[in-house]
């Protein structure tokens, strides 16, 4: 277990070692967030209403912070691209010899790149939008933990989404195109800009029921207290058995992948 | 010397073709994933329409048309430069840059001719189809000067992103690390698929000049659709139209510039 504890450390402190790049990142993420909740507002101006399909601006706002700075800070196409160069330069044969599973290195590699952007960026824009706009609470004390559990469920199911369609890459010989179709499955599917109370029936409908919707839409309505208690319980069981059926579908593809490693690099 | 590279520029593509077209169900499958993210990020934008009518006094199809312009003038200017550009820190922290610097050809014309991308034809075809029904939409009497207008501004703001990549690109001759800054550079590009009167007075600032992407978006499709533009004003127009060629001899200067504060970073 040491050796991922160690995979997760060393992935954390080669990203601090660029400063310049770690204020590029803040500033960028900062921009994002203010964008979004710029766009929330214009919307709201344009029908002159401050309460639309019962959510407020305020909620709106808070939302927009949570899915721009909290949500966003897993990057799919690290993973898959983390895969792809694997794949294209042959290191992914060493991993054979070695006594340790791929997958687990890279979730250990992915919670520290995690670690790393939720100090840099997450903290950061959340403490510095939050004074600029006035970040909601949780709703309730419930929902804030239930939040905590949706999020750390969010940053899983996400990563194992990421490398499923990365594996497929042993099939195809190329991740762009996966990390691509991926990207497009979460920005209209996951609530990233839009939730789902504003989508049209029976879109909305879909949209619930499709796993991207765990990884911003739930874990929001949560904290913005969307969800009745039972509802809650409900969606994280349903959340944890998307998490299981993607664990299957990885281990799955990884046991297949393994006896399939042609290696064209290194 | 401009003879010699006339005659060059074209093999130096056709070379980079032939190899990007070896894997031709790859590369369109690289394509329809792109066209489908970016369709995505435009269905998100109509849902978001079909329940709030207007963002910023914007319609759906003028939304559409401002879509549509951003994506085709950025696909058009990164293929000149985004990737070929890109690499150019990794050239400059290996030392292999310095073998473009004895070729008796612009190390510039090199970079982006041998490595022309055409990978963004996908953008190219959405951008397309989506403008030809835009301009069909939207409510807007055309003539022969607003289309002449509208495509002197794409040729424009297609300069202006070619330029504004080659200046960050460059910056890794005098820096070793540059990439970062497209993260700034891709950040605000998001936000110029949406009307510039709808950002925070900051926000709009910056668009208009130190990262002037709002001039190849918002700024000439506002200008041409009648709207009003912050900070601009009635000048909105003539500035879009003149954007790009400025940018482009201030990219030039920073090009030298950088060349010649460029001392080698590889062994």
């Amino acid at each position: 277990m040491s050796a991922y504890f160690a995979f997760a450390r060393s992935s954390f402190h080669s990203q601090l070692a660029y400063r310049n790049e770690v204020w590029a990142n803040i500033f960028g993420k900062l921009v994002q967030v203010f964008a979004r909740v710029a766009i929330w507002q214009a919307a709201y101006a344009g029908i002159g209403g401050i309460v639309v399909e019962g959510v407020s601006l305020q909620q709106m706002v808070t939302y927009a912070l949570l899915g721009g700075a909290v949500m966003g800070a897993t990057r799919p196409e690290r993973i898959i691209g983390e895969i792809g160069r694997s794949l294209k330069t042959g290191d992914i044969a060493v991993w054979l010899l070695k006594p340790l599973s791929y997958p687990l290195y890279l979730f250990a590699n992915e919670c520290g790149s995690f670690g790393y952007r939720l100090m840099t960026q997450v903290i950061p824009t959340v403490a510095f939008t939050a004074l600029f706009y006035g970040m909601l609470p949780p709703a309730s004390l419930f929902d804030g933990l239930m939040f905590v559990a949706f999020w750390a469920l969010s940053f899983t199911l996400l990563f194992l989404m990421s490398a499923l369609f990365g594996l497929v890459a042993f099939w195809l010989m190329t991740s762009f195109s996966l990390d691509w179709i991926l990207g497009a499955l979460l920005q209209l599917f996951s609530g990233l800009l839009v939730p789902f109370w504003f989508f049209p029936e029976p879109l909305a409908m879909i949209a619930r029921h499709l796993p991207f919707a765990w990884v911003v839409y739930y874990p929001n309505a949560v904290y913005l207290g969307r969800l009745s208690t039972a509802e809650v319980w409900l969606h994280l069981g349903l959340g944890l058995a998307w998490a299981a059926l993607f664990l299957a579908g990885v281990l799955w593809l990884w046991r297949r992948a393994s006896t399939r490693i042609t290696v064209q690099g290194g | 010397m401009l003879m010699h590279h006339l005659r060059v520029l074209p093999l130096l593509v056709r070379m980079h073709v032939r190899s990007k077209m070896e894997y031709r169900g790859a590369f369109w499958l690289d394509r329809l994933a792109q066209i489908l993210s970016y369709g995505s990020v435009f269905a998100t934008i109509g849902i978001l329409l079909a329940r709030f009518d207007t963002l910023g006094g914007w319609t759906w199809p003028e939304l559409a048309l401002l879509f549509s312009f951003q994506l085709l003038a950025y696909s058009l200017g990164a293929a000149m430069s985004f990737v070929q550009l890109r690499e150019l820190e990794e050239l400059v922290r290996l030392g292999t840059y310095d073998t473009l610097l004895v070729k008796p050809f612009s190390p510039w014309a090199y970079l982006v001719f041998s490595g022309l991308n055409i990978g963004y034809a996908g953008h190219v075809i959405l951008a397309v189809a989506l403008m030809a029904w835009a301009v069909l939409s939207v409510d807007f009497a055309w003539s022969v000067w607003s289309a002449s207008f509208f495509i002197a501004a794409l040729i424009s703001a297609t300069l202006l992103t070619g330029a504004l990549i080659t200046m960050i690109g460059a910056t890794a001759l005098i820096w070793v690390r540059s990439n970062h800054l497209f993260s700034i550079f891709f950040g605000f590009w998001e936000l110029t698929r949406y009307p510039l009167n709808i950002f925070p007075g900051g926000i709009q600032t910056i668009l208009v000049t130190a990262v002037p992407l709002a001039l190849t978006s918002s700024v000439p499709v506002g200008a041409l659709l009648g709207k009003p533009i912050p900070i601009l004003g009635d000048w909105a127009g003539p500035v879009a139209l003149v954007a790009g060629p400025i940018w482009v001899l201030i990219a030039i200067a920073h090009w030298l510039y950088a060349t010649g504060k460029y001392q080698g970073a590889g062994g």
